[in-house]
């Protein structure tokens, strides 16, 4: 039966965990994709203080985190609370949730460039139409990042289902047992609802936070290419930057380190804040 | 009365979710149908005034959009057979480890969900080289060889958890090989979850924006995303060619989730059945 996973584990070390570790190690020496790297201890971390570009791309992902993720979960949760009755149309009401999920990255940033047009674009000229003027969106940096939120948050299918299933572990009997004691469904859902769920919401939240980061890459680089001023410059495209324009290898392991250990204590702090909630072993 | 109310309120509430949820692909299909060089709208046009399928075939004349198709069909049509038998095999033999390992191998995967892709792009192309397939579609076909995300694996593993032990007991009690169990017993029992899976790693395949920006540099071997953003840099600004051509990506992914999307939204089939027990 073990031999059952040896594709998957085979398959995971060689194209994710030796990958990832040959990065963490990476970081430490100074590579330029031919030769040998060289060890050069910390000097890379150092690098990075002192280039600019560094911070701004580490503050345009700790903004765009900061706004979209609790979004897109709290997006999910509420359409998966909405939306999971049985019944033939709460089904498709389901599907359509999904539906922007499965649109393509590079079909999903096109029509985001068109409907961020300031002049032509369907959500300007829907504005219009209640007699505000639009912002002009990708060309102001404020609102070109915003906008890139706003494009996330059509596309938490992922974080949706996973809810739903999540809300569907729950067993019947919990809320039950709450009517009978005479709690309404305000109540049950802060006693027993969010509790049970906790441990999903905690999953799905660092998961986001990861995701959601990487998820920048295609449509800062489709759709706006890091500008205006860098505005959407996320650390991601920086990194691809650095590893595949600069073949500064060493630097860019660096930075997506850097990127990750701040991510890391942001999740530190999280589990500090609320606490685990249980374990999602059984979930 | 009163619930009769509430359940309309929760229906219009759900239709306009639905109407939301829907606007990016109705105006993906509508914009693509624009005739092109036509003075762009100055209200919201909900449906063009005199609309053509034109855009479709100029695509095609434009930029190699079909050898784009192919190459994008190749690699998710070997990659989703394999992605699911390796994640279906892997989530099958975790469901029935001991407690000890089940454990350690469900929180590795957990752990390797947050692994971000950026993380594996600099070795990858290393690894990708010893093998010699840089500059082939094996490049974009190789997640399949690790269940091209451990969540497959998991949801797997999930659906393989809910078959009752007995069941097994009673087959391995009979001699039954591993490999009857999972093909003749479980396998068909998670049907719902290999769907749930093949929607979503085709998804996946299909989409893959980064793989051919990093490993693929033959202009013969480009999938659609790259095609998108070589339509893109040629007129970017012909709104009904781009969306026309946004639509071409998006249209198979779609056909796939009407068909499936049964079984996708209701893979708790099991769970169900075994709540009526």
């Amino acid at each position: 039966m073990r031999l059952f996973l040896l594709p998957y584990v085979v398959g995971t070390l060689l194209l994710v965990v030796i990958p990832a570790i040959a990065t963490v190690l990476i970081s430490f020496t100074e590579y330029k994709a031919v030769g040998v790297p060289k060890f050069v201890g910390l000097q890379n971390y150092r690098d990075l203080l002192s280039y600019g570009l560094v911070r701004t791309s580490l503050r345009n992902s700790a903004i765009f985190l900061a706004l979209a993720v609790p979004l897109r979960i709290v997006g999910a949760l509420l359409l998966a609370l909405l939306l999971q009755r049985k019944g033939r149309m709460f089904g498709l009401y389901r599907a359509a949730v999904y539906v922007p999920t499965i649109i393509p990255e590079a079909a999903y940033a096109l029509l985001w460039l068109w409907i961020f047009n300031p002049l032509y674009g369907p959500l300007n000229l829907f504005l219009g139409m209640l007699g505000i003027q639009g912002p002009a969106w990708l060309i102001e940096p404020t609102t070109a990042r915003l906008a890139i939120v706003i494009l996330s948050l059509f596309q938490i299918g992922e974080g949706f289902v996973v809810l739903l299933a999540g809300l569907q572990s729950i067993p019947r009997s919990f809320y039950e047992s709450a009517k009978v004691d005479g709690a309404n469904a305000w109540q049950s859902f802060w006693q027993i609802t969010l509790p049970l769920l906790s441990p999903w919401l905690m999953v799905l939240t660092f998961r986001d936070l990861v995701m959601s980061l990487q998820n920048t890459f295609a449509p800062s680089f489709i759709i706006t290419y890091g500008g205006p001023y860098y505005a959407t410059m996320f650390a991601p495209l920086l990194i691809y930057e650095m590893a595949f324009d600069y073949f500064e290898l060493g630097l860019a392991a660096a930075l997506l380190l850097l990127t990750y250990v701040l991510l890391g204590l942001i999740v530190l702090g999280i589990i500090n804040a609320v606490g685990l909630g249980g374990s999602a072993d059984e979930a | 009365m009163k619930r009769k109310a509430g359940s309309l309120l929760h229906h219009a509430l759900g239709l306009g979710i639905v109407f939301l949820f829907l606007l990016p692909i109705f105006w993906i299909f509508t914009a693509s149908l624009r005739q092109r060089g036509l003075p762009p709208p100055t209200t919201i046009e909900w449906w063009p005034a005199s609309p053509t399928l034109e855009n479709y075939p100029y695509i095609f004349e434009l930029i190699p959009m079909a050898r784009y198709v192919r190459n994008s069909l190749i690699v998710a049509g070997t990659a989703v057979p394999i992605t699911v038998f390796i994640a279906s095999l892997a989530g099958f033999a975790m469901s029935q480890e001991g407690d000890l390992w089940r454990r350690r191998l469900l929180i590795a995967s957990i752990v390797l969900l947050m692994v971000p892709g950026a993380s594996v792009w600099l070795f990858r192309f290393q690894i990708l080289r010893w093998f010699g397939w840089i500059d082939t579609l094996w490049a974009l076909i190789a997640p399949a060889f690790a269940a091209g995300s451990p969540l497959y694996v998991l949801l797997f593993f999930w659906a393989y958890r809910r078959i009752p032990a007995e069941i097994f007991e009673a087959a391995r009690l009979d001699g039954a090989s591993a490999w009857m169990m999972w093909w003749r017993l479980a396998r068909p029992l998670v049907r719902p979850t290999a769907v749930t899976v093949i929607i979503l790693s085709f998804v996946m395949y299909w989409s893959d924006f980064v793989s051919p920006v990093l490993y693929i540099f033959r202009t013969d071997l480009y999938t659609l995303p790259i095609g998108l953003q070589i339509l893109k840099q040629l007129d970017p600004t012909n709104w009904p060619l781009l969306m026309a051509a946004a639509a071409v990506m998006t249209f198979p992914v779609l056909v796939l989730f009407i068909f499936l999307q049964r079984s996708f939204l209701s893979d708790l089939s099991i769970a169900n059945l075994m709540d009526q027990n």
